[in-house]
């Protein structure tokens, strides 16, 4: 059992800096939890601060049932990736693996089959004998993977383990951490500041902004129902447009107006909407909800195409409505679009996101 | 001939080529052919002899028993201790506390000590009679020594000094090479549960070897000539026990005014420095490389 709990936990430098505000989070076992937001918004202070490798300035971390505010990090039980692997270049891939164990003075034939078991996992037979430098930038971060694994700890701990290699290698390695953690399902915190990996890896996902939580819950949570607008910007590609509008009534129905767009409200929301009658907010909505074509009237709004993004599969149109930037994504590639074109987006139902324009927060889901 | 490029660059080497050919080259061909004549200044007729001299400097008992052995075991002795107290240093330094910069700055006064004004201050410091080391000594109880008089005593205080003179400079060239090395591989160190010995052995001192051996090479090459401190604390005495290979070619020629002969010496402990610094090089080669 190897739950972590953060406690109010809050990281300052000197008097000026104050990295993590007063984090609150449970990671239940087993979970892999992927922390996500901006550079500079807590995260890896926060993972540093869960690895022993950072001091708590206050608030309480535990790992299963002990407080480890205290403890130095070889006694947190936990293993950790970094950004740039930290191998040691000098010693093979066999002794980078076994490094570990040796600390805990492990008879080699445990730690070679220990080693046997992680190089299986990983495919890494080939590359014992070689020393880091050797290796692609993949290979590395495998090794790296595997030096966490053999010392098979409670918690393992990503620092953007990713982000030092390609688009390819990312999108082979982030399905390599997935099949990983299903065959050895280990409490995981995984840093990212890319959105992709928190969604497509995490059970859930917690998004940070200054230092603070925005919102923590599974990816589809975090797209679907964003407690805010920064969430909702961050999450999703391309990420979301926002559209200043003012509430109003017609008849029975509100309508979310604005010198270049007039749409129906039939959002779950609209109850929550009758109080801002009159008033302005930020209206949010989805390249992906976006469609072409007129659809039901009250549901679109005329655009003037900027720029086209053909991308084989899917056309992107960056468009201007009024004087806000659309971006409208899923147009099926081959739509005859050009820049200068006047087109009609519609909006799926259902699909739009209401922000107060003071808080920021979402008015409702 | 050339071009215009070409005479550009030409011109460009020209001072530095024209230096190096009057200061260096000039004097050691000038030296050389003084190494086969009969050269000395009640004899200056310069007669061509050969290599009778290089066959006496290598044959002479002082030069192979006395002053090789010193030169090398001075090297080896001097070099290991200034490293090993620089290195000790450096990692005391490598990490933050009060009055950081403070310590540092004062370790490196030695560095800005010129040589024989510290081998005078040493010279004192063991004097038989008014130094402090043996008032020390007396005031413990303890039976003052002649430090200068006695040969390895006196050798001991040659390498003590050029060790204070060099650990400063050790400690912050591997002070500069302890904080340039990645602070990564100390932490996932510190998370696999390596105690503190081990992290020295098997992480800093491998990923810092680069720059010990460039640090030792430099330094012993440098430590091969050493001149001032010898000549002022012992002029080579007692007796010649304690003579390094520079004071023996310049005693050689400009107190016994042999100038052919001590040109020979001189030309002898050349090629002998450069053999070895071939060897260290290859060393710095093959540890930078691998």
């Amino acid at each position: 059992m190897a739950a972590i709990v953060l406690d109010k936990l809050n990281k300052h430098y000197g008097s000026l800096h104050h990295a993590v505000k007063d984090v609150d989070l449970t990671i239940a076992d087993k979970e892999f939890v992927a922390l996500v937001g901006p550079s500079g918004c807590g995260k890896s202070t926060t993972l540093r601060m869960i690895a022993g490798l950072e001091d708590i300035s206050s608030g309480e971390i535990r790992i299963g049932d002990r407080v480890v505010n205290h403890l130095p990090p070889r006694d947190r039980d936990i293993a950790m990736v970094f950004q740039n692997y930290a191998l040691y270049q000098h010693m093979s891939v066999y002794d980078n693996l076994a490094f570990g164990l040796r600390n805990k003075k492990m008879p080699e034939s445990e730690i070679n089959a220990a080693i046997n078991r992680a190089t299986e996992m990983l495919g890494l037979h080939e590359l014992l004998k070689r020393k880091p430098r050797q290796l692609s930038g993949g290979q590395q971060q495998r090794v790296a993977l595997g030096r966490c694994i053999v010392r098979n700890p409670l918690v393992f701990l990503f620092d953007e383990p990713l982000s030092n290699l390609d688009a390819k290698l990312r999108a082979q390695m982030r399905i390599e951490i997935k099949r990983l953690h299903a065959q050895l399902p280990t409490t995981s915190v995984f840093v990212t500041h890319d959105q992709v990996e928190a969604m497509t890896l995490g059970d859930r996902v917690v998004v940070m902004k200054d230092g603070r939580v925005q919102q923590a819950g599974t990816p589809l949570d975090v797209y679907g129902h964003p407690v805010n607008k920064f969430v909702a910007g961050f999450i999703g590609a391309p990420a979301m447009n926002f559209l200043e509008v003012t509430i109003a009534k017609e008849g029975d129905t509100l309508i979310a107006r604005s010198p270049a767009v007039k749409l129906a409200v039939t959002e779950a929301s609209s109850r929550a909407l009758e109080a801002w009658q009159g008033r302005q907010v930020i209206m949010g909505l989805r390249p992906e909800h976006l469609a072409l074509g007129d659809g039901v009237v009250s549901r679109s709004f005329a655009a003037k195409v900027e720029v086209v993004e053909q991308l084989g599969s899917e056309i992107l149109l960056e468009t201007r409505v009024g004087d806000t930037r659309v971006t409208a994504a899923r147009v099926p590639p081959e739509t005859i679009v050009a820049a200068g074109d006047q087109i009609r987006l519609s909006v799926q139902p259902g699909r739009l996101h209401f922000f107060d324009p003071e808080t920021e927060m979402v008015i409702a889901a | 001939m050339f071009g215009e490029q070409q005479r550009f660059m030409v011109l460009l080497i020209a001072p530095a080529a024209l230096l190096l050919g009057l200061f260096q080259v000039v004097p050691i061909v000038i030296g050389a052919n003084a190494s086969f004549r009969d050269w000395a200044l009640y004899n200056p007729k310069k007669t061509w002899v050969g290599l009778d001299h290089y066959k006496a400097v290598i044959t002479d008992p002082a030069f192979l028993e006395v002053v090789l052995p010193n030169t090398f075991i001075f090297m080896i002795m001097s070099v290991a201790g200034a490293l090993a107290l620089g290195l000790g240093l450096a990692l005391l330094l490598n990490r933050p506390f009060r009055g950081q910069k403070i310590v540092q700055t004062v370790l490196m006064v030695p560095l800005m000590v010129a040589p024989v004004i510290a081998a005078i201050m040493m010279r004192w410091m063991f004097n038989d009679q008014f130094g402090i080391v043996n008032a020390v000594l007396e005031g413990l109880g303890l039976e003052g020594q002649p430090w200068l008089v006695e040969r390895w005593s006196a050798f001991g205080i040659i390498v003590l000094t050029d060790v204070w003179l060099w650990t400063p400079w050790f400690t912050l060239l591997l002070l500069a090479g302890l904080q340039s090395l990645p602070k990564e591989p100390f932490e996932a160190a510190a998370i696999d549960g390596t105690s503190a010995w081990r992290v020295f052995s098997h992480l800093t001192l491998p990923m810092l070897q680069p720059v010990i051996v460039v640090c030792v090479v430099i330094r012993a090459i440098d430590a091969f000539r050493t001149f001032d401190i010898v000549w002022t604390l012992t002029g080579g005495g007692p007796g010649r026990s304690t003579e390094l290979f520079s004071l023996y070619a310049y005693v050689l020629a400009f107190l016994n005014l042999d100038l052919g002969r001590g040109s020979a010496a001189a030309i002898v402990g050349g090629l002998i420095i450069l053999v070895v610094g071939i060897g260290l090089y290859r060393l710095v080669d093959r540890v930078t490389k691998t």
